[in-house]
């Protein structure tokens, strides 16, 4: 095409040649769409393979509100208004909480090694700290709920491990990415004054991260706490336990209720860390 | 007979705040290329605005064409949007897509939902988009992203958007505003050439007086909503210039 | 501890002194506030550990040890058995982030404070369908819809779907509240409908982040789907399940070793996906 100043033409005979426009380019509409056919069909795929009732699906919210109306309700609540119900939700909460103190207190380090600007090592201990808090993250908390009962027998110390490590591998990768995101400007002037890498942690990183890593925590507690309500459910204590000897017995208007209370105390634990959210939002 | 006739036209944002326009009238000929000056807040946007209903006047009369705009609803306020171009000073390009999808948008007061979801619009606006482009020397530009272009080559994305439409009127929102003295005599004199070749009346919000001057043939100065002066260019002063901007030196 | 330099005025050693004090003072609340923090943790760790754990069954920490060693080998002949399930525990995933997805249309349109119709009711019914979706675990989800509509990868593609829209609907909305207006204002100037409006001046300029956003929960619906088949709803969950009853250990851990595997092919991908749509 002959090199056009970019100023307006005069138009006309330039224009008779180069009318001519076409949307979809080859190849690089290809790549595009190509990657959406391909995830299009193998979606369809799965509808296929999994033998999805596609036709059934209206039918089947017609009979979830029907079951629901019928065999949940009305919810059982005498049944979780009762003292071991309550004693059993007290446990729930100090499994939480210990769980989500421990897994931070291993998160910090482990955020502060899988750091790529602060670790000690980038060579040894970086990898490693990224490598463990991929593993305690790829594991869900529940399985992980499992295997310590199965090792330490049932009971609330299956919980609250199972509960750290999880803690440990969801704050760790985000205290580490905290880290990762700072202002080297204090490290440097930390470093220049002789101070070890304890102190250049605490002086030059801690400060500017302290505010970020409260609401980390409180996220993390969130988290926690939701999951502690089902762990019970394989046996490594809490709430949990009351649902599944419910479930097992079909005891439907119980399990309403214990699904209620799960979902009020979550609720009522959001609504607290949102105030303490916004009250750390105000000491930025 | 005045293409645009504007009324009392008053306006406020919400009751309880103080009124942006004050009765404010004025008609535009077929042939205008009409200005609006004055200091910071003096409502020229919201005057603007007012006329294709992007804010909504509080009482007076805008007619279009002897048409009521102010009482206009659902698809009779979109057929007269369509009729009205607009230039932003912000560009107001959508940045993700190209400048021929930019261009096309123009047309979309014309085009079926279905048409839009593909984008598939018909052959003679792609070909009336290749020739503004030509015309506003875009023509090698036409699959650049818009957010790839400088900021006069976005207005004339804007321009070409525009024209697109076959508007019968054109608002021009502080079109030069967004950039440097240069381009901008280049992009008014692109706008007022094209606006002239296609017979277009254009209202034009415009803070640098001297373009105003340059440019437009007739002149409205507001402040604080209210009209300071109406008339033709040769008529504007330096006298009545300082009246208008009073506040603005304060 | 020695006084520092210029001792000077009697004005600037009693703000010394004074800067010690209120150092002390703010120290000896932390120590205090730190104390009764041990105390709780102590109390907690008591009542709830110590007292619960069968100590006894539990045995000696070298007992302990080799219950955990069970857990060392792998039985390798469990993987061709493997695949299918894994398989299903994918496309599971694959299926519920979709209709998460789907239900996020609605959601996220009602949860944005700048398009949302009507606000008064729309927008508080959208947060709180968020909150809900993202304050009930999944396995909770799970139980509920194998419940209704039985046993089945059914159930675990509601319980993800219904997990997931909290978050995406969440990001989705904020994505909505942050666009520029200035292109929604151009299209209306143009005379597009609501539609028009939606397609071109919000969609563009959210869609990369939306898409970021999917992958995301994506690649972590794979990990829930896993566990889901735990309570019924199909896939390595169960095979996990029935291993673990059969006192198969080295098939547990055949079994972890897959899911790891499909987690860190849903991480890979999850990675590439979203480097090119950003």
């Amino acid at each position: 095409m002959k090199p056009d100043t970019d100023t307006p033409s005069g138009g006309g005979d330039a224009l008779a040649r180069d009318l001519h426009w076409r949307r979809y380019r080859f190849p690089d509409a290809l790549y595009g769409y190509g990657a959406w056919i391909v995830v299009l069909s193998f979606l369809a795929f799965s509808v296929q393979y999994l033998e999805i009732p596609l036709g059934r699906i209206p039918d089947m919210f017609a009979r979830m509100g029907a079951v629901l109306a019928t065999r949940y309700y009305p919810p059982d609540l005498e049944y979780i208004l009762d003292r071991d119900y309550m004693d059993y939700v007290v446990e729930t909460i100090q499994m939480a909480y210990l769980g989500t103190l421990f897994g931070l207190l291993l998160s910090v380090p482990l955020g502060w090694f899988g750091a790529w600007n602060m670790t000690p090592s980038r060579r040894y201990v970086y990898p490693v700290a990224r490598l463990v808090t991929m593993g305690f993250r790829a594991v869900h908390e529940m399985i992980f709920a499992i295997l310590f009962v199965s090792i330490l027998g049932y009971g609330m110390l299956a919980g609250v491990l199972a509960l750290t490590f999880f803690c440990a591998g969801f704050a760790g990768k985000l205290f580490a990415e905290e880290i990762e995101a700072i202002d080297m400007g204090p490290v440097e002037a930390m470093r220049a004054t002789g101070a070890n890498l304890f102190q250049v942690m605490a002086f030059g990183v801690m400060p500017q991260v302290r505010v970020a890593f409260t609401g980390i925590g409180i996220y993390t507690w969130d988290v926690a706490f939701r999951a502690a309500t089902v762990v019970g459910f394989v046996g490594a204590g809490g709430m949990g336990w009351y649902l599944k000897r419910n479930v097992l017995q079909i005891e439907t208007e119980r399990v309403a209720a214990i699904l209620l209370s799960i979902v009020v105390l979550v609720l009522i634990s959001e609504a607290v860390s949102a105030i303490a959210r916004d009250r750390v939002m105000k000491m930025r | 007979m005045p293409i645009l006739e504007v009324r009392d036209l008053c306006a406020r944002y919400s009751s309880s705040d103080p009124e942006v326009l004050k009765n404010v009238s004025f008609d535009i000929e077929a042939d205008d290329f009409f200005a609006i000056i004055g200091p910071s807040g003096s409502g020229k946007s919201t005057l603007i605005r007012c006329i294709n209903r992007l804010v909504q006047p509080t009482s007076g009369s805008v007619r279009f064409y002897d048409r009521e705009v102010t009482t206009l609803r659902g698809g009779q306020l979109r057929e007269l949007r369509r009729d009205i171009g607009m230039i932003f000073q912000e560009f107001n390009l959508i940045n993700r897509m190209s400048v021929m999808d930019n261009v096309l948008s123009g047309r979309l007061g014309y085009t079926g939902n279905l048409r839009t979801l593909f984008r598939a619009f018909p052959r003679e606006d792609v070909r009336h988009a290749l020739e503004l482009l030509h015309r506003v020397g875009l023509q090698d530009h036409v699959d650049k992203r818009a957010d790839e272009l400088s900021g006069g080559q976005r207005q004339r994305v804007g321009i070409a958007r525009a024209l697109m439409q076959g508007p019968k009127l054109m608002l021009l929102d502080e079109p030069t505003s967004a950039l440097d003295p240069k381009i901008s005599r280049e992009i008014m004199a692109l706008i007022k050439t094209m606006a002239k070749e296609f017979g277009v009346p254009c209202l034009c919000n415009i803070h640098d007086v001297r373009l105003a001057m340059e440019f437009c043939n007739k002149i409205i100065g507001l402040q604080d909503g209210v009209k300071m002066f109406h008339g033709p260019t040769e008529q504007m002063d330096q006298a009545k210039l300082d009246q208008i901007y009073m506040m603005e030196v304060l | 501890m020695s006084r520092p330099l210029a001792a000077g005025s009697g004005a600037v050693a009693l703000g010394v002194d004074a800067q010690f004090a209120q150092r002390r003072r703010r120290h000896g609340v932390q120590f205090a506030a730190f104390l009764a923090v041990m105390v709780l943790v102590a109390w907690s760790v008591e009542v709830t550990i110590i007292e619960d754990t069968d100590w006894e069954r539990m045995g000696s920490p070298a007992q302990v040890l080799e219950s955990a060693g069970r857990f060392a080998r792998v039985d390798w002949a469990l993987f061709p058995d493997l695949l299918e399930p894994a398989l299903e525990t994918f496309m599971i995933a694959c299926l519920g982030t979709l209709l998460g997805a789907l239900i996020c249309i609605p959601v996220a349109w009602f949860g944005a404070m700048n398009i949302t119709p009507f606000k008064p009711v729309t927008y508080p019914l959208a947060r709180l369908l968020m909150t809900l979706s993202r304050s009930i675990h999944e396995i909770v989800w799970a139980l509920f819809f194998v419940a209704v509509v039985g046993l089945g990868a059914m159930a675990g593609i509601f319980a993800l779907a219904v997990r997931s829209v909290g978050f995406i609907a969440k990001m989705t909305s904020e994505a909505i509240e942050d666009i520029k207006p200035g292109p929604v204002e151009a299209i209306r100037a143009v005379g597009g409908n609501g539609f028009q409006v939606m397609l071109y001046a919000i969609l563009p300029q959210v869609l990369p982040q939306i898409l970021s956003v999917v992958v995301f929960e994506w690649e972590i619906n794979i990990r829930r789907s896993a566990v889901l088949g735990l309570v019924g709803a199909g896939g390595l969950g169960l095979v996990f399940f029935r291993q673990m009853n059969t006192f198969n250990f080295p098939g547990v851990t055949a079994v972890l070793l897959a899911i790891l595997a499909i987690i860190l092919i849903g991480e890979l991908v999850s990675h590439f996906a979203r480097k090119s749509v950003i």
